[in-house]
């Protein structure tokens, strides 16, 4: 504040306490006239009189005597700026920050926020035109939509279309809407966090992230070419990552090593991948089978099977994801899914075919197994898995399929469209 | 004599619908699909209108727009570019380069014909 306008703070700061001007004169030894002219700004003040009405007022004299937060009048000469429709008295920022600081305070401190979300939002955006993906994944999904539009209107014009174009037309229309349907799930896919991640994203545990960096798949332990102990040593991860990971490549090294993959796969086949099948036949639980399930090599011959993990309370424990499929990491999945009835059924194998609302089918295998049954007087704790797998067609005979009833499940409420779902929890927010 | 329309664009189902419209006005249509070879396709069939992707296989629009512009005799030919890349940057560079309308995707069938009709002015 310039010294000009100290008399101006004198008299806010006088009336922000609810001071009379005569009071305060005369509790400074001055005349209420002599204020009165001090707090016009029409005349100067210093030494003795300025300390007297600041003890009086209780403030730092400094308060008054300080020059303009010039910091503070040119973020709100800016703001003022960015707003140009708007005609501020720019020539008179000082006195107003000098009478309503609190105020000049706020629209500096929004101006701020709005400048700095501006620019995240810039960031965004130059980050999404930047994105090579996304840039063509728009481009085509326009050149979708346009084939479509374009369609539907000659289809919709009431102009004559003759009989053998109009097929033709339905079925560009038909194709396109799938191209587009794949387009989406592809951008949908690229900017999921667990698919796209470098190990930095938030809701990937470490040991998903490594193993979905192998596909779930690494030679090197399958072939027990390495310890998990020296492989996890290697990532150099911090302590709770490291012995978290070292837990899961443990177990996986185990069910390598109880189920090699050439015998498992060889068995797998001619079993049709039924879980209690091999479970029998090779002589391990169908725990391990399930397992060796989500631990196989990607191959066009082979089923791709993912896999989710949780405890007794349903919180997630550990997911393999597959694209058409994402499970969610902090619990909130659909309650309707078979791994939570296998919850409720320990040691009781449950088939289910499940269909998503997009339309996806899985065959998904659950169950359930106690945990540390032996601890007398406690309770024991449990441990669902439930694989499932798009591919059941390559194992499955057709009039088998068919025979199967779908269980109709979503993937959460919140994305979920389904009408009248009993289960339901939380509202569906994309409609 | 009806009025020829050159057509490139390597979308087949786009392609098959701007046909059958332009078709449907009595235009006769010429359809290419790759931007390779399409100057000198347009120099021997001398059409009345060019309508332009700019993202083609081989040869981009704006490229053969260039190409276009630079042979005296296709200086002032109508060239419609049609394109889902509507940026300010991209109209601007085809405005540079001498489009006659730079159109986006999606468009209305109306509208494109209504630009077709002024262009060829008809």
């Amino acid at each position: 504040m310039s010294r000009s306008l100290l008399g101006t703070r004198i008299r806010e700061n006088r009336r922000s306490k609810k001071i009379s001007q005569t009071e305060l004169a005369k509790q400074a030894g001055i005349s209420a006239s002599y204020l009165n002219l001090i707090e016009h700004n029409r005349r100067g003040i210093g030494g003795k009189t300025l300390l007297a009405l600041a003890r009086v007022l209780k403030v730092d004299p400094r308060a008054f005597t300080e020059g303009a937060d010039q910091a503070l009048v040119g973020r709100v000469n800016q703001a003022a700026a960015a707003t140009p429709t708007i005609a501020c008295e720019v020539d008179k920022t000082e006195e107003f920050i000098a009478r309503f600081h609190g105020f000049a305070r706020l629209i500096g401190r929004q101006y701020d926020r709005a400048k700095a979300q501006d620019e995240a939002l810039q960031a965004v955006s130059d980050q999404m035109n930047s994105d090579p993906f996304f840039s063509e994944a728009m481009h085509l999904m326009l050149t979708n939509i346009t084939t479509i539009k374009s369609t539907a209107e000659i289809l919709s014009d009431g102009e004559a279309v003759p009989d053998d174009l109009k097929e033709r037309f339905l079925s560009n229309l038909l194709n396109e809407t799938e191209r587009l349907a794949q387009t989406a799930t592809d951008v949908l896919q690229h900017f999921e966090p667990s698919t796209q991640s470098d190990g930095a994203a938030d809701d990937t545990a470490p040991t998903e992230t490594i193993l979905e960096k192998n596909d779930f798949f690494i030679e090197q332990i399958e072939g027990n070419f390495i310890s998990p102990y020296d492989y996890v040593a290697r990532l150099k991860l911090s302590k709770p990552d490291e012995n978290e990971a070292l837990d899961a490549l443990t177990s996986y090294s185990s069910i390598a090593r109880k189920l090699p993959i050439d015998t498992f796969l060889k068995a797998a086949k001619q079993q049709s991948y039924n879980p209690i099948a091999l479970s029998q036949i090779l002589d391990v639980s169908l725990n391990v089978v399930l397992r060796r399930l989500a631990y196989l090599p990607k191959h066009d011959d082979i089923p791709r099977f993912g896999m989710l993990e949780c405890d007794g309370s349903g919180a997630v424990i550990f997911r393999k994801q597959l694209p058409t499929l994402s499970l969610p990491r902090y619990g909130s999945a659909c309650p309707l899914w078979p791994i939570y009835r296998s919850l409720s059924q320990p040691l009781q194998p449950i088939k289910a075919f499940i269909n998503t609302p997009t339309g996806e089918r899985f065959l998904t295998y659950s169950i359930t197994r106690y945990v540390d049954q032996n601890n007398i007087g406690l309770p024991s704790r449990t441990n669902a898995i439930m694989v499932f797998t798009p591919d059941y067609e390559m194992f499955l005979s057709k009039p088998e399929i068919a025979l199967q009833t779908n269980l109709a499940v979503g993937l959460q409420c919140s994305v979920c469209p389904r009408d009248n779902c009993a289960a339901r929890r939380a509202k569906y927010l994309l409609q | 004599m009806s009025k020829s329309v050159l057509i490139v664009e390597d979308e087949p189902f786009i392609l098959e619908a701007l046909s059958f419209l332009l078709k449907r006005e009595g235009l006769n249509v010429v359809a290419f699909t790759d931007g390779d070879g399409c100057v000198e396709h347009i120099q021997s069939i001398k059409p009345d209108l060019v309508i332009l992707d700019m993202m083609l296989p081989n040869r981009s629009g704006m490229q053969i727009l260039e190409d276009l512009r630079a042979i005296d005799n296709f200086s002032n030919l109508p060239v419609l570019m049609l394109t889902a890349k509507g940026q300010k940057k991209d109209r601007a560079a085809a405005e540079q380069a001498g489009v006659s309308l730079f159109m986006t995707k999606p468009f209305a069938n109306k509208e494109i014909i209504r630009n077709v009709h002024r262009l060829l002015g008809i």
